[in-house]
């Protein structure tokens, strides 16, 4: 019951940050200097030209008038159309959506698992060999921003020893799943920064998990120490690690955008730096709003699992 | 050697047990055995060892260890790892202090306990588990298969003991380990685990090694008594000897230092001086320097753990034979001066004062759970340079009526009076002079310091912030005489609260209460946290204040022994009423109410109690 009326606040809240977000970029964008009228017609555009390109596009009116017309639009699943391709934003977006989430998810697949095990493994003889090795790594690879990491990782496994594409330059309507072998570079650098951090947090929890009264009592239970781990220490180490893999989920998206870019991969990133720099308002909305909500939810959901893992919490 | 007398090996035998944590030299040459059935307790403050002790049997320390632990014949310090699982939960068993903790928050308390039969017995799941539910039948837990469901937070603090209790007689084990199993549970509770310890010996005929530092509890439980200081076990011998007739001056002061809630009232002797540095121990008897009979002799060598003239009786003492004689009488009870009841207004009324608890509902539009009434309609007034004690127990409100009193917590209903006037609900509201008149001594002076700030600093703030006691040189001079009032000097000026013992704090935060002059200082379980040694100390201090400067106190405790001794009017407070008010003597000596006879005969005195009261629920 607690629980249920938990995840009804959040869901409730979700919605008003969202309505938040959506007025904040709309005022955002539209306060930026230029616009896509300038944008599209280039330098040599007359002032009439610009006018008359502002009234087609419906820029000439309030600004209050023309967020709720788009409200309205989000609100019946329409996004309008993209001021630089004159398509509706839609479909644009579900296509760039679905590669995003094929490479967010797969990074979350496999490196969640893996910096929870790295992390414990670390923490069980704390200052030993196996922990200074992953630490070290680990502050290195946190230190260094994903572009650095992605271009040494061309310059590494592309150019030094070419076995992996440098870029994945793909139709934005390619299914990315066949061509693997162009997601392997792309996904290897968000891992490795979601490794460090997530290993080093885990370490720490996991840390204090061991030093707290009853894994003595299970110790002094005469429980083997593999099973002390397992059975003892997991179910209090996981609930904490994954809300925080949930918090870490925002960053995952903005090293998207990064790595979207430098690997030229058709994804939501990429769109939206192309949107940017065309002052394509309708696109960086929906963008926005998407990743907002896909951060929201991600959220919520590490929340509820890490909830529903702990019984203190549960009933 | 007692043990050596009787025919069956002993089930623990430690011989010479040294344990050092870097240079800190823990343990010192602990030698003791416990025949089987027997229940052997170890007493001592902090820092004597006694936990090193306790968990150095089960081979779980971090320091270096030396010396011997036999577990039922087996070496334990030689064992191999696997072999050392085997001992642990089968051979000998551990109940903890702090049972919320002790248990794990993520796992069913069943399934806690059926994993020890089932790691021990090579048993199915189903059987495990249903053994599990019969020994939380057999700590008397009322719907044992409901209650093996159950996660640990959701039992409350006596249930929760009673399960680590069951989960440790898991495997019938030989040797019971008990590390202050009831220290942090209310006394009414602490009487029932007793009882069931008491019970379950009788009946499975387990050897305990009982760690304590309350000597009343161990009169409750054990047959054999040992007594530990700075490492160094000082006296032992059968729990009669070592009580009434304690052959040991440290044993004799802890007596004296122990406030008890029957006989006359006295002066409680503190304990002089602190704990030798176990860095450097010195060579001679480790008590010298704050032992009331001590020689030259004693300085310069150490005395063994030898028999004294009664049969069985060991002290690591000189003078074992002549320590009644030798130690200055106990201080008088006229010692103890009451300051005179005068017939004037009351300082502080606290005039049907309610307030409630409400859990927040599960949704904005719901109706959350009934609220919980913390204080409901208490009427009580204190009188100047006297002192009121609310006692109760945990959850009946006590500490919220003091929070009330402090404007820290604001109640529905109800008013406070400081004299002539009404003050505002909220500490924040009331001006300066009622800020002033009105101080606080918590229960935890970590948490009530702050740690960045000096001595000083913590001492002047009071005397800056209401004014009117100088600057510089003057406010200085001060502090000084602040600190001395409670017995520190003007070496601790510069010190920050990591830098002194647990004692030395709570003498700072009292410093600090009474720097701005106040009328009343609400005293919150000011030495719950302390040793039994250092809280005669504070209590003195405390009492010696009031004399001085006249401060009325209201002391919240659940020691009725502490109350007996610094109250002059006593209320028992219970689901947030009060049962019961009086002065102490007629309180303690004649309660009216059933609930108040069953406080004070849940006490543990040194006196074996037969069987809990009936009324008692855990």
């Amino acid at each position: 019951m607690q629980a249920l009326g938990f995840i009804l606040r959040r869901v409730l809240l979700l919605v008003v940050v969202l309505f938040a977000v959506s007025v904040l970029t709309f005022a955002i964008v539209n306060v930026l200097p230029g616009d896509v009228a300038t944008a599209v017609l280039g330098d040599m555009a007359t002032p009439d030209q610009v006018l008359a390109v502002r009234k087609t596009l419906g820029l000439d009116q309030p600004l209050a008038e023309r967020y709720l017309r788009w409200l309205l639009g989000v609100l019946q699943g329409d996004f309008g159309r993209s001021l630089q391709h004159g398509q509706p934003i839609g479909p644009i977006l579900m296509g760039r959506l679905g590669n995003s989430a094929i490479l967010g998810l797969i990074t979350l697949a496999i490196a969640a698992p893996l910096a929870v095990a790295l992390g414990v493994m670390a923490a069980l003889k704390p200052g030993g060999v196996l922990d200074r090795v992953i630490g070290g790594i680990a502050v290195g690879a946190y230190a260094l921003p994903e572009y650095v990491i992605g271009l040494f990782g061309i310059l590494a496994f592309s150019i030094w020893w070419p076995v992996l594409p440098g870029s994945s330059l793909m139709d934005p309507n390619e299914n990315p799943l066949a061509r693997p072998e162009a997601l392997i570079l792309p996904i290897g650098v968000l891992i490795t920064g979601m490794l460090a951090f997530i290993s080093q947090v885990t370490r720490a929890s996991m840390i204090q998990v061991m030093g707290s009264a009853y894994i003595r009592t299970a110790v002094l239970k005469g429980v083997p120490r593999w099973r002390v781990v397992m059975k003892h220490a997991m179910p209090n180490l996981l609930p904490p690690t994954i809300a925080e893999i949930g918090m870490y989920f925002g960053y995952v998206i903005g090293g998207l955008v990064v790595v979207e870019t430098l690997f030229s991969y058709a994804g939501l990133g990429q769109l939206v730096t192309n949107a940017v720099s065309y002052r394509d308002v309708p696109v960086i909305q929906a963008v926005v709003l998407i990743v907002a909500a896909a951060y929201g939810i991600g959220n919520l959901l590490a929340d509820v699992a890490a909830l529903l893992m702990n019984p203190r919490l549960r009933s | 050697m007692t043990v050596m007398s009787k025919i069956e090996p002993p089930v623990l035998a430690v011989r010479d047990l040294s344990i050092s944590y870097g240079p800190l030299q823990a343990v010192r040459g602990v030698s003791f055995s416990i025949a089987p059935g027997e229940a052997m307790g170890l007493i001592g403050e902090s820092g004597s060892g006694k936990s090193s002790v306790a968990y150095a049997v089960m081979r779980y320390i971090k320091g270096q260890a030396s010396g011997e632990v036999h577990v039922a014949g087996q070496d334990v310090m030689a064992l191999s790892e696997q072999a050392l699982g085997k001992l642990r939960g089968r051979t000998a068993a551990m109940v903890y202090q702090d049972p919320m903790s002790a248990l794990n928050p993520a796992i069913k308390v069943g399934e806690q306990i059926a994993e020890a039969i089932r790691l021990h017995g090579r048993i199915g799941k189903a059987l495990a588990w249903k053994r599990g539910v019969a020994l939380l039948e057999r700590v008397h837990l009322p719907r044992p298969a409901e209650i093996a469901h159950r996660y640990p937070h959701q039992l409350s603090g006596g249930q929760q003991q009673r399960v680590v209790i069951a989960m440790a007689l898991a495997c019938d084990p030989q040797l019971l380990i008990m590390d202050e199993p009831t220290t942090g549970l209310d006394v009414t509770t602490e009487a029932v685990i007793l009882d069931l310890v008491n019970e379950l010996r009788r009946e499975t005929g387990v050897a305990v090694l009982f760690i304590s530092h309350n000597m009343g509890v161990v009169a409750q439980v054990c047959d054999r008594v040992g007594v530990l200081y700075a490492g160094q076990l000082i006296e032992e011998g059968t729990t009669e000897q070592v009580l009434r007739q304690p052959r040991h001056p440290y044993t004799v002061a802890l007596m004296r230092a122990m406030p008890a809630i029957d006989g006359p009232r006295r002066r409680l002797a503190a304990i002089p001086g602190r704990l030798p540095d176990l860095r450097s121990p010195p060579p001679g008897c480790i008590f010298t320097p704050r032992c009331a009979m001590a020689t030259a002799e004693c300085e310069s060598r150490m005395p063994d753990l030898a028999n004294s003239s009664g049969g069985g009786h060991r002290s690591r003492c000189h003078y074992r034979d002549e320590v009644a004689l030798r130690l200055p009488p106990e201080p008088l009870v006229a010692e103890v001066q009451l300051v005179e009841a005068r017939q004037e207004r009351p300082r502080l009324q606290i005039i049907a004062v309610s307030k409630q608890f409400r859990a927040r509902p599960a949704l904005p539009f719901m109706r959350g759970p009934a609220p919980v009434r913390a204080v409901d309609d208490v009427t009580l007034d204190i009188p100047p340079g006297r002192t009121l004690a609310v006692v109760g127990e945990s959850g009946s409100g006590k500490s919220t009526l003091a929070r009330c009193v402090a404007g820290l917590i604001v109640p529905e209903d109800g008013a406070i009076r400081l004299e002539n006037e009404v003050l505002d609900p909220l500490v924040q509201k009331r001006g300066r002079a009622a800020q002033q008149a009105v101080q606080f001594v918590f229960q935890n002076p970590d948490a009530a310091l702050n740690p960045h700030w000096t001595v000083a600093e913590i001492v002047g703030r009071p005397m800056r912030l209401y004014g009117g006691q100088g600057e510089g040189k003057a406010l200085r001079h001060r502090i000084i005489e602040q600190l001395e009032a409670v017995k520190l000097g003007e070496r601790y000026l510069d010190l920050y609260p990591r830098e002194m013992s647990g004692g030395e704090k709570q003498r700072v935060s009292i410093a600090r209460a009474f720097a701005g002059r106040p009328r009343l200082v609400i005293c919150d379980e000011p030495t719950s946290a302390l040793d039994i040694s250092v809280q005669a100390a504070i209590l003195n201090e405390l009492l010696a204040l009031q004399r001085e400067n006249g401060t009325s106190y209201l002391f919240i405790s659940h020691d009725l022994g502490v109350v007996r001794h610094v109250a002059h009017e006593v209320a028992i407070m219970r689901h947030g009423r009060i049962v019961e008010s009086g002065p102490p003597a007629a309180v303690f000596g004649d309660p009216r109410e059933e609930y108040t006879r069953n406080l004070i005969a849940a006490i543990p005195t040194l006196e074996r109690r037969e069987a809990a009261p009936a009324l008692l629920t855990a």
